[in-house]
Parts: structure tokens; C-alpha cells; sequence
């Protein structure tokens, strides 16, 4: 009798480990049920279509940022600049919408050199990590403060307005649906083309092992340069998001959310070291993160005490992940 | 027509010539052994040849063309698929993503061709398909895989090169007989194709049933290549120990037998542990016994062991008359026991401290001792670092502003203060200077006098002769061979390491 449960449990963790690798956002996934339930309970209204509309185009910016991130951190490295290009794309195309008159063909334009200015930080970013050979946390660091420096130059004080066309299509509807779920249903294609490309799979290659993957032939400079390219990508494109959602310039904006772009991809399940990472996860990570804003804002927590439960309910979360995943590694 | 010819390649370390001159011609059709000690340059010279080290001179020909091998992608543009013995896997990554690794399948530009990729990666699979055992699979994750299967892995991604050029360096070592005999008959056809294959092994009953040819390597140097059908192994061992081989070991450093004063100091019965089985010996007290063979054959695993890092799974051990079961390093030390280990940075030093807290952790746990008084730990440690001729500046600066060999002999002092009984040494003089070795086996045979059992595993062999009284040799895991008196020399003891399990 002990026998069969033993044995039973055994294949069940078994399972779970098969599970869990197959898809290893799942435990993310359990925590943003886990915390819609908790904001159901303190406040049925936040479970309304409209506030979870709104809750999805404030955390796009993040969700963009975390998977920016992501790619990097595949290939074992990181960006601490993310925040920083999200700053100076976000100025870059403020001031570029405005000074264009903000027409239709102004805002594409301006985006479209958005996401030039995007991909030449991570270009920088990957030359000064992988060609360079400085330590990414540091050099990345390094390029954060200059890019910032940057947007300091385009836009000195915060405030500029974008124009209303930007922000009226970002926060309105399209076809009677909110457009932030056409955002959301063309990073899903994204995603899912980035998925099967080579790219992507010698990014994790070259996380997992780097002197492996120098050995079995990869250009190892390259993909990193690549994964830098990627991050510089989708920070530009959060940077549309927060621009769409904020509608004015801050040079200053994206300082904060480097730190919790890296707490998405951990929250998300992926492995900081490397050669192990979920984008599905990141995603599922920032909106971890903006479920525990939002539960904190619900549950009434007095203000000067808001910090603190967000930073104490972010720690239960992870350690929550840990044991999950732990659990399923015995 | 040789496929393959190098002329006096060379690449040092700083420092340290890993490879003088290294010769080779392999022709096509054939499978060339290369056969040399630990350490001689074979993996170096792989390497060369594979792109991933460069080399500093000397000159490679492909098809009698000398070419410039940049990198491993040049390497595999010029024809070249190599086995790396460390492999080369993301464990992270599946079965069949490994295996096309090198030259992902892509279609459209960006995106992997997944059909190409599998149809590819199942014809390596199929070739092992009968003796790749449970839990193989084209989706399996490599790090879920056992070492053998892993190392079917890396076969197979040198397989799928398809390079007319083929290294294989120690692609066996994990490897069971059915799974040997399967790639032997793979080996066999690629020759049939007229590849070149370049195979390294340390098994002897493995060369002479695939090999045509041999070069062999001893310090860096091509000493000879010859026709394995028209020599033996007693030969090739005898080019691979140069000259001095049928010496015994030099008399005057160790007696070969000790004045046995009767009793043990430690007595290891049918000891098996992960990594060992079925050991049993006896070390007299004043006795230096050594454990030789090759690197990897169970000789740390063993020492470990004993001092309790890694769990015994049967057979026991008495220290002093007494029944002895360390489960921990803890235990071990309050026991008399000791351990000196050549990985000092794992094992031995406590990074960036001061010297005087690097002498004394034992001597803490030894006498329970509660508060530190530098004055009197100071008298208690000086003595432990005169006894080493340790170099140092004051006790107080810390451990990293040492050589290597004098934070070995800080190492080793921190176990003086409060004798041992047994002192286990797992390869103790690794990456240190001759002086320090010297001072080193000076100490451990004075050690020896005084009464103490030694055990004693080096990767290098003359320490082994030079210092033991006797020799176990290891070969898979177990002791084959006792080497006592004359028997002690270097022609045996790579004899014993080198026969078939």
C-alpha cells in the first residue's frame, strides 16, 4: 500500500517535471490566477473587462521590457540598459511626432526611427559586451547612464506632449476591441515566429554553454551581438507602449523599470544564468508584478506602506516559483 | 596520399609547453591512434587541428594544402568534425537540436526547418538506436541524460558533421561494451568511405581492434608513428614511458618496505562508494601508500569517501583498531582524519582571508575551541608553517598574496597542529612548482616517520614511484594491480593503467 503511493507520487513528480519543461511558464501562470483571484476578492470590480483593459495597456510597456531582457539573458547576459533605450525612444519620438506636425505619416515616421534608435543601443550594448568582452552587468550599466545622458540632450525636462492621434489609437478601440489586445495578439505572432528561428535557438546555446557552443562552430560574438539587437528591438517597442499610455516625454521614465524587467524574467521562470528562459513567462512575470500593484492599491493599503508590501508580496512570489520548480526537480 | 598532415606544431601556455612539436599524417580509409600519457598534448593537438586552439607554430595540410584553421567554423569548412572529450553539449537544448548544432536546417532565411532537422538528426539516432538504452529520445533534454547517453550525443554531432576528417578524443569512456562494439562498426565503415578518423583512447584492447596506425606523443613530442599490426602493446607503452622505463624507482627516496610496527593505521575493507567498488587495503602507520593509474579511475572518489563527502555504500573502515563511518568532513576530522586536496580553491583555501585563519579552521574544530586569541594561535601556528618552509610576510595578510605552493603548504600546516592519523592526499602538488613539491614530499615522508598512515593519489607518476612504498593501481573503479618493491616502476605502472578493465 505505501508502496503504490510512493510510487504514484514518484511518477506524478515525474510528470510535473515532464510538464514544467515542455512549459516552463507554468508555475508563472498559477501565480497570475492565483493573484486575479486575490484582486477578485478584495475588489470584484478590478476583474471588469475595463480594468483589466487597463491594466494590460499600463503593464504592455513592462510586458515588452521583460521580454526584451529575455533574449539577452538566454544567451547568459544581461541588460541593464533596457530602461534607458525605453527613455530615449521614448523622447526620441515624442519630440520627432511634434516637431512633424503629429499627423498620421509624422507618428509612423517617428516610429519607424524609434525602431532604428532601439536597435543601434543594443548594437552598442552588444558590440561593448561581446566584441569588448566587458563584464555585461557593468558595460551595460555603463551604456544605461549614456543613453540617458542622451535623452537628457533630446528632451531636458519632462512633460512634451505626444500627439493626440498617438495616444487616442493607443488607449482607444479598434473594430469594437480595445487595441492594446491588437498589441497583444501581435506580439503572440511576434513571438511565436521568434520561437522558430535560428536565432533564437543559438541565443539558449550559447547561455547553456558558451565555450560548447564556441567549439561546435557558433559565432558566439555574433549571437550575442544578436540577442543585444533583439533587447534593443523590443525596448523601442515598449517604448511606443509607454508613450501610447503616458502620452508626454520623460527622459527619465524608464530608469525603474530596468530592475523590474529582470524580476519579470525570473518571476517568469527563466534561469538568470542562462540557456534556460520562457518569453511566455516574462510576459506572465510583468503582469505578476502589475496583479501585485494593483492587489496592494486594492486591499487598501495605506500609502506610506505601499512599498513595502509590494516588495514583501514580490518576494513571496518568487519564492513560490522556486519551490515549484524545486519540487519538480527531485 | 595523406588526408591530413601536420609538421612540427607547437602551443604554449604561458609558460608551460603544452605541445613542442607535434608531427601527424593521417592518410584516407585509415584510423589513427594517438596514444600518449596524461597531459602529453594529444586533446592540445586535437584542438589545433578542431580550430578551437590556436597554435603558435608549425604548419597544418589538408589534401597536401596548407591552410589556416582560424576557428572551429573554419575547421569544419575545411572538413574537420571533431568528439570533444569534455563534450560539447547545451544540456538545456533536445537530443536532436545537439546533434544539428553546428548547421541548423533553415528555411526562408530565419526559421528553422524542423522536418529537415529531425529527418537529419534520426539518421544518427537509428545508427544507435538498439544500444542507446531507456529514456532516449530525439526530444530528450541532454542534461536528463545519462553520461553515456550524453557521450552518444557528442557522437553522434561529430557523425553529422560529415566531415572527411574525424577526431575522436576518449569517445569511449563511458561507454558499455555493446555501445563500443556499434561505434567500432560505424568506425569501420567510415573507413570503408575513405575518411581519415584520428582516435584517442586509453584502453589497449580498443586500439588494436580498430586502429591501423599509432603516433605516439610523450611531452609534447611526436616520438614515432607506427603499423599496429606489426608491433605490440608492450612496445607502444615502452615509447610512451621513453627511456627510463624498465628503471625501478628510485631506491633512496622510499624503502619498499616499511619495518611494519604491526599495527594499522587504517584498514579499508570491500569499500564500494559512487565512482569505486569492491577497494580493500591496509596502510601500516608510517607507511606512504600510493594510488596510481588513470586520472578518473576512482582513486579521489575513494579518498573522498573516506573522509566523508560522498556516502559508502558497503564495506567498512577501521582507523586505529576502531570501526570508522565518517558521514561527514566533521566527523572525519574529529577522527583523525586529513585531507589535502589539489583543487585548493574548491577545498582548501578560504578566499581572501589572512593566513592565520586559513592555519587554524581544524585546530578550532579539534579542541572546540570557542574564542580566538591570535597571540596564542600564533604560537600554535608558527611551528605548523616553519615545519613547511612556508614563505609569507605576516600571518595577517591574506591567503590569495601567496604563490600556489605556499598556499598548498598553508593547506597542509593547518592539519599539523593537532596531528592526524591518517592523512589522505588527492593529488596534492597540482599546478604547484618543483621547489614547493620537493618541500612538500620532504614533509609528507617525514610525516610518514612519525608514525602517521598516508594515502597518496598523484597524476603524475614519478611522485607516485618516487615517495610510496606500495602502488594499488585503479582501472575503472576497482584496484587491478599491487605494485610492491621492484616492481615499482614506470613501464608496470602504465602497463596496469593502460590493460582493459
Amino acid at each position: 500500500m505505501t508502496s503504490t503511493t510512493t510510487d504514484m507520487r514518484t511518477s506524478g513528480a515525474g510528470g510535473l517535471r515532464s510538464w514544467l519543461e515542455r512549459y516552463p511558464f507554468l508555475p508563472a501562470l498559477v501565480i497570475v490566477v492565483a493573484l486575479l483571484a486575490l484582486n477578485g476578492l478584495f475588489s470584484p470590480n478590478s476583474l471588469s473587462f475595463r480594468s483589466l483593459t487597463g491594466l494590460l495597456s499600463t503593464y504592455m510597456a513592462l510586458i515588452m521590457l521583460a521580454i526584451a531582457q529575455t533574449y539577452v539573458v538566454s544567451a547568459g547576459d544581461i541588460d541593464l540598459s533596457a530602461g534607458a533605450t525605453l527613455s530615449l525612444v521614448n523622447v526620441a519620438i515624442v519630440v520627432l511626432m511634434e516637431r512633424w506636425g503629429g499627423g498620421a505619416g509624422a507618428v509612423l515616421l517617428a516610429l519607424a526611427l524609434g525602431v532604428l534608435i532601439g536597435l543601434a543601443c543594443g548594437l552598442v550594448n552588444g558590440l561593448v559586451v561581446a566584441a569588448l568582452r566587458l563584464q555585461a552587468i557593468v558595460a551595460t550599466f555603463a551604456t544605461s547612464i549614456f543613453f540617458i545622458g542622451l535623452a537628457l540632450y533630446v528632451m531636458p525636462v519632462a512633460g512634451t506632449p505626444a500627439p493626440a492621434l498617438f495616444w487616442h489609437t493607443y488607449g482607444g478601440r479598434l473594430l469594437g476591441l480595445p487595441f492594446v489586445f491588437y498589441v497583444l495578439a501581435a506580439l503572440a505572432v511576434l513571438l511565436y515566429l521568434l520561437s522558430r528561428t535560428r536565432i533564437v535557438t543559438e541565443l539558449l546555446a550559447v547561455g547553456d554553454d558558451q565555450q560548447a557552443a564556441y567549439q561546435t562552430g557558433l559565432p558566439v560574438v555574433a549571437v550575442r551581438i544578436r540577442g543585444y539587437l533583439l533587447s534593443g528591438l523590443f525596448s523601442a517597442l515598449a517604448a511606443f507602449c509607454l508613450t501610447g499610455d503616458t502620452a508626454s516625454g520623460d527622459p527619465l521614465v524608464g530608469g525603474k523599470m530596468t530592475l523590474y524587467s529582470v524580476a519579470a524574467v525570473v518571476l517568469g521562470g527563466s534561469a538568470l544564468a542562462g540557456g534556460w528562459t520562457t518569453v511566455v513567462g516574462s510576459l506572465l512575470g510583468a503582469l505578476t508584478i502589475g496583479l501585485v500593484n494593483s492587489l496592494v492599491f486594492f486591499m487598501g493599503t495605506p500609502s506610506e506602506w505601499q512599498n513595502f508590501v509590494q516588495g514583501l508580496a514580490i518576494l513571496l512570489v518568487l519564492m513560490a516559483g522556486v519551490l515549484a520548480g524545486r519540487r519538480a526537480r527531485v | 596520399m595523406s588526408k591530413l598532415r601536420l609538421n612540427g606544431v607547437s602551443k604554449a601556455y604561458g609558460a608551460t609547453l603544452a605541445l613542442r612539436r607535434g608531427d601527424l599524417d593521417v592518410a584516407a580509409g585509415e584510423v589513427h591512434v594517438l596514444m600518449g600519457s596524461n597531459g602529453s598534448g594529444k586533446s592540445t593537438l586535437c584542438k589545433v587541428i578542431a580550430g578551437s586552439v590556436r597554435p603558435d607554430g608549425g604548419q597544418i595540410l589538408i589534401n597536401d594544402k596548407p591552410v589556416t584553421i582560424s576557428g572551429p567554423q573554419a575547421a569544419r569548412v575545411a572538413g574537420i568534425g571533431i568528439f570533444y572529450q569534455e563534450l560539447s553539449l547545451a544540456s538545456h537544448r533536445s537530443v536532436e537540436e545537439n546533434i544539428c548544432l553546428s548547421a541548423l536546417p533553415v528555411k526562408a532565411g530565419f526559421f528553422i526547418d524542423r522536418r529537415a532537422l529531425k529527418a537529419r538528426a534520426a539518421r544518427y539516432i537509428a545508427l544507435f538506436a538498439e544500444v542507446a538504452g531507456e529514456g532516449f529520445h530525439a526530444e530528450a533534454l541532454v542534461g536528463n541524460l545519462r553520461a553515456d547517453q550524453r557521450q552518444l550525443v557528442e557522437i553522434m554531432k561529430a557523425l553529422a558533421s560529415e566531415a572527411p576528417i574525424l577526431i575522436f578524443d576518449e569517445p569511449t569512456s563511458a561507454l558499455d561494451r555493446a555501445q563500443v562494439d556499434r561505434f567500432f562498426e560505424i568506425l569501420r565503415g567510415l573507413k570503408a568511405q575513405g575518411r581519415g578518423v584520428i582516435f584517442i583512447s586509453h584502453r589497449m584492447d580498443e586500439i588494436t581492434a580498430i586502429g591501423d596506425r599509432v603516433t605516439i606523443i610523450r611531452d609534447g613530442e611526436t616520438i614515432e608513428t607506427l603499423k599496429l599490426s606489426d608491433t605490440d602493446p608492450a612496445t607502444v607503452i615502452r615509447l610512451m614511458v621513453g627511456g627510463a622505463s624498465d628503471m625501478p624507482a628510485a631506491r633512496s627516496s622510499a624503502p619498499a618496505v616499511v619495518e611494519t610496527r604491526a599495527k594499522a593505521a587504517i584498514s579499508v575493507r570491500n569499500l564500494t562508494g559512487k565512482g569505486f567498488r569492491d577497494v580493500s587495503f591496509e596502510v601500516a602507520r608510517g607507511e606512504i601508500l600510493g594510488l596510481g593509474g588513470l586520472h578518473g579511475q576512482g582513486q579521489s572518489a575513494l579518498l573522498r569517501a573516506i573522509f566523508g563527502t560522498s556516502a559508502v555504500t558497503s564495506g567498512e573502515v577501521t582507523i586505529g583498531g576502531e570501526r570508522y563511518n565518517a558521514k561527514s568532513p566533521r566527523d572525519a576530522i574529529r577522527r583523525g582524519c586529513a585531507y589535502v586536496s589539489g583543487d585548493r580553491g574548491r577545498d582548501g583555501v578560504i578566499s581572501g582571508r589572512p593566513i592565520i585563519e586559513n592555519v587554524t579552521p581544524i585546530h578550532y574544530l579539534r579542541d572546540r575551541l570557542m574564542i580566538a586569541r591570535p597571540s596564542s594561535l600564533k604560537n600554535k601556528a608558527m611551528p605548523a608553517l616553519a615545519a613547511m618552509h612556508t614563505k609569507f610576510a605576516s600571518l595577517f595578510h591574506p591567503i590569495n598574496s601567496l604563490s600556489g605552493g605556499n598556499q598548498q603548504k598553508v593547506i597542509i600546516a593547518r592539519w599539523l597542529i593537532d596531528r592526524p592519523d591518517v592523512l589522505l592526499l588527492d593529488d596534492p602538488t597540482k599546478g604547484i612548482d618543483l621547489s614547493a613539491k620537493a618541500d612538500l614530499f620532504a614533509l609528507i615522508r617525514q610525516l610518514a616517520a612519525d608514525g602517521l598512515g598516508i594515502l597518496l593519489y598523484s597524476s603524475e607518476d614519478a611522485e607516485l614511484l618516487g615517495n610510496a612504498n606500495r602502488i594499488l593501481v585503479f582501472n575503472g573503479g576497482s584496484v587491478t594491480r599491487e605494485l610492491t618493491g621492484d616492481d615499482r616502476t614506470r613501464y608496470n605502472l602504465y602497463q596496469a593503467a593502460y590493460e582493459a578493465a
